[in-house]
């Protein structure tokens, strides 16, 4: 981990523990929101956010839980919400705060802003998605193959999905490779898998309130734009945004990411209500 | 005969011509360039140095509004941008524009008129509104050290190349280690019998991912020009994730450090030469250079490396800090840099008090908007306190300050007013903002001396702290709050 190393809390939750990571207000004083921040899949705070929890910290004081495995057999999405919820609880204590989730961190951060729309003040959802479909049902199920079979493809399998073709070819077999093997497979990561493939928050998405970012990734193979679309088209207040990337939009092009999320912290009204933003390029 | 316009611009490297352009493109009616010398092109017509080259990608370090297909390769050679910006010039008819040969002497502001009145070498000019785009490399540094003018073979600064110089068979120094040095040491070392390098601090050189492109790619980008936008908005987010190794972010600098020091390991085949060239401050804190032969050339018996600054010369021979000394020497090459941390452009702007800008920056240069300074109505800094990257191209934010003067321009001309100024608070409000973000950064806490910190104040002069598209968010708009108009 980076700067938040020391940030690092660890806690527990229904007798299981649980880990959190919370910045502190940042070193440039303003009147921004605290933001928290919800990885996705497979991750933790330090695989998806080790770029920009360091960086959105300088910005605003920023809170992000690494979730933790539960006893029980089939994970919910409600088991998630509640760990983010214990979090928040501790931390934040009834303030308001802007709230970003990326990839099923994404589905869980909609989720939380339709149920406290007067904690919630703004919402970035980053390459999510509303309701599983036979696109992404396809790829989970040829994942469950691979898994069952103890396939040496898996990972391999996991990381052509989820980045783009030009970011694919700036690194050789070998990196490529060797990157897949940091992936981490476990029992945990099979019940988020699981959850992955029967989401349905559409009938939450009406009650949001917040001011909405959606930013979908344009070559994400994972995640198409289609389900960002959905949601652009789902939340009364939200804009959207496309960033050229794959679903691994946190390795691939995290500074362009920052930017809009610097963008969003700063001045959430510069985002208006049912516009596509046209990226102003360099 | 006096000449009056509106704007007069001073330098017509990136800054100038940016500024030029858009004057033109907007049908300003009266404008000038005044260029000390006899062509366009600032740092990319005086550095003519063997194996000059730029360190940012071709495709990004251009004009937005002018991309260029036929860039060779990704780090396009010196002449290649010369042509580039001569071409600018021409095609958005600015030649008419500058007057060539004229350099500034002296610019006073006269607050009865409410005019700027520029010295010049071809006489005097009247303007209302002046913009110096000196540029951070156009003056060079050249180092105090005893018995160096007595020097009997050529010396000259790595900006001011004699080219009437043949250094074949010839015993040459090279004083520096830094990006001027590091292209022409390699290229130096195949023709030179031998070759001392004076190494006053080690750097950081990192593999340069250059790649020639091909017939093919060149006729993509003509047909289709998306092409070549993308490639230039990757380039430039590419470089923007650099960005988090200055902010310090330990597993961002261990990662880039990792990489610098690999390459030394794989290109250094003498383990104590490798230790001479291996930096003793963190990563970012001096620039980053990028080069894939300059650590090779150690490697050849003929190419000495003293890990010591240039200490003084007597006669023909040469004395390294260290006390080492280096006998009948034929040329030096003094790749020392530039007076970037104070311009000396801004010995020559004065105020209507008769106060120089340098006399007013005595702690350490500094800005509006890293663009106005109060005290000094109607000027603006092309290229001044806090533009400078460490990651990007500067050739985005001279883009940003184009911007910005542009929309100014156009602000006091609504408001049918004539004079700005910038409020002395909204100043100190903007330096002190700036302070609180550069703390922290690997320019202050990495533990080097550098030309990015005053060493007057320790403040960040330089540099803007942060990523480059923020410098557009905050600087690429003017902020009529920040100005007393009249």
């Amino acid at each position: 981990m980076n700067l938040s190393e020391n940030k690092k809390i660890e806690t527990t939750f229904n007798g299981l523990p649980l880990n959190y990571y919370d910045s502190g207000v940042p070193r440039v004083e303003n009147d921004n929101l605290p933001m928290v921040i919800i990885h996705g899949t497979t991750g933790s705070t330090d695989t998806h956010f080790g770029y920009l929890f360091p960086l959105i910290s300088s910005r605003c004081r920023v809170i992000s839980i690494d979730w933790s495995n539960i006893n029980e057999d089939k994970l919910t999405l409600s088991d998630l919400k509640e760990q983010v919820y214990s979090v928040i609880n501790m931390t934040l204590e009834g303030k308001k705060y802007n709230l970003l989730g990326y990839s099923l961190g994404a589905v869980i951060a909609a989720k939380i802003a339709s149920e406290r729309v007067n904690d919630v003040s703004g919402l970035i959802l980053v390459a999510g998605w509303q309701k599983t479909d036979e696109h992404q049902i396809l790829r989970n199920h040829i994942w469950n193959i691979l898994r069952k079979e103890n396939s040496e493809a898996l990972k391999l399998y996991m990381s052509f999905c989820a980045f783009s073709t030009s970011f694919i070819q700036n690194s050789s077999l070998e990196q490529t490779v060797e990157n897949a093997k940091k992936i981490e497979i476990n029992e945990f990561i099979d019940k988020q898998m699981k959850l992955n493939s029967t989401i349905d928050i559409t009938d939450d998405l009406p009650r949001i309130k917040a001011k909405t970012l959606v930013i979908g990734c344009s070559q994400d193979l994972m995640v198409p734009t289609h389900h960002s679309k959905q949601l652009f088209s789902s939340i009364d207040r939200a804009s959207y945004l496309e960033i050229p990337s794959g679903h691994g939009v946190v390795y691939e092009r995290p500074a362009e990411l920052f930017q809009h999320i610097d963008h969003f912290i700063s001045n959430p009204e510069r985002f208006t209500d049912g516009s596509v933003i046209n990226v102003r390029q360099a | 005969m006096n000449k009056e316009v509106d704007v007069l611009i001073v330098g017509s490297g990136f800054g100038g011509l940016g500024l030029g352009a858009k004057l033109k493109q907007n049908n300003h009616p009266s404008f000038v360039i005044i260029e000390r010398a006899n062509d366009v092109g600032g740092a990319w017509r005086d550095n003519t140095y063997p194996g000059v080259e730029c360190d940012v990608p071709s495709h990004l370090y251009s004009f937005s509004w002018k991309m260029n297909p036929n860039w060779s390769k990704t780090f396009a050679p010196g002449d290649e941008i010369l042509n580039y910006m001569r071409d600018c010039a021409k095609d958005e008819n600015l030649l008419e524009n500058i007057d060539f040969n004229t350099e500034m002497l002296t610019s006073t502001w006269n607050s009865k008129d409410k005019l700027w009145h520029i010295e010049t070498t071809q006489g005097l000019y009247i303007a209302r509104y002046l913009v110096t785009a000196a540029g951070h490399l156009a003056d060079e540094h050249l180092p105090n050290i005893e018995g160096l003018k007595d020097f009997k073979g050529d010396c000259f600064h790595s900006a001011r190349w004699n080219n009437d110089a043949d250094l074949t068979n010839k015993r040459v120094a090279i004083v520096g280690s830094g990006a001027s040095a590091i292209q022409i040491v390699p290229e130096i070392s195949k023709i030179a019998k031998e070759v001392v390098v004076f190494q006053r601090s080690a750097a950081y050189v990192v593999p340069r991912p250059d790649s020639i492109y091909t017939e093919q790619q060149k006729r993509l980008f003509k047909r289709m020009p998306s092409e070549m936008n993308k490639l230039r908005q990757d380039i430039f987010w590419a470089g923007e994730y650099n960005f988090i190794q200055r902010r310090n972010v330990p597993k961002f600098v261990n990662e880039a450090k990792k990489t610098a020091l690999d390459h030394l390991e794989s290109q250094v085949e003498d383990p104590d030469i490798r230790e001479k060239l291996t930096p003793d401050y963190e990563i970012g804190c001096k620039r980053l250079l990028i080069s894939n032969h300059y650590f090779p050339t150690f490697n050849q018996p003929h190419v000495c490396l003293e890990a010591s600054a240039l200490h003084k010369v007597e006669g023909n021979t040469l004395f390294g800090k260290s006390g080492v000394r280096y006998e009948d020497i034929d040329t030096i090459i003094l790749a020392t840099g530039f007076e970037a941390t104070q311009p000396p452009f801004a010995k020559r702007v004065f105020n209507d008090q008769g106060h120089s800008l340098d006399a007013q920056w005595d702690k350490g240069m500094q800005a509006y908007d890293a663009i106005t300074v109060h005290n000094f109505p109607n000027l603006f800094v092309i290229n001044g306190p806090n533009t400078g990257l460490g990651h990007n191209s500067v050739v985005y934010i001279i883009e940003a300050q184009v911007d910005y003067i542009m929309e100014a321009l156009e602000h006091i001309k609504i408001e049918n007013k004539t004079v700005f100024e910038a409020k002395k608070s909204s100043e100190e409000q903007f330096v002190t903002r700036l302070q609180q973000m550069s703390e922290g950064t690997v320019w202050l806490a990495g533990g080097c001396k550098s030309w990015y910190v005053d060493q007057r104040s320790g403040n960040l002069t330089l540099v803007w702290p942060d990523f480059a598209y923020s410098f557009r968010d905050n600087n690429g708009t003017f902020h009529r709050e920040g100005y007393d108009l009249s």
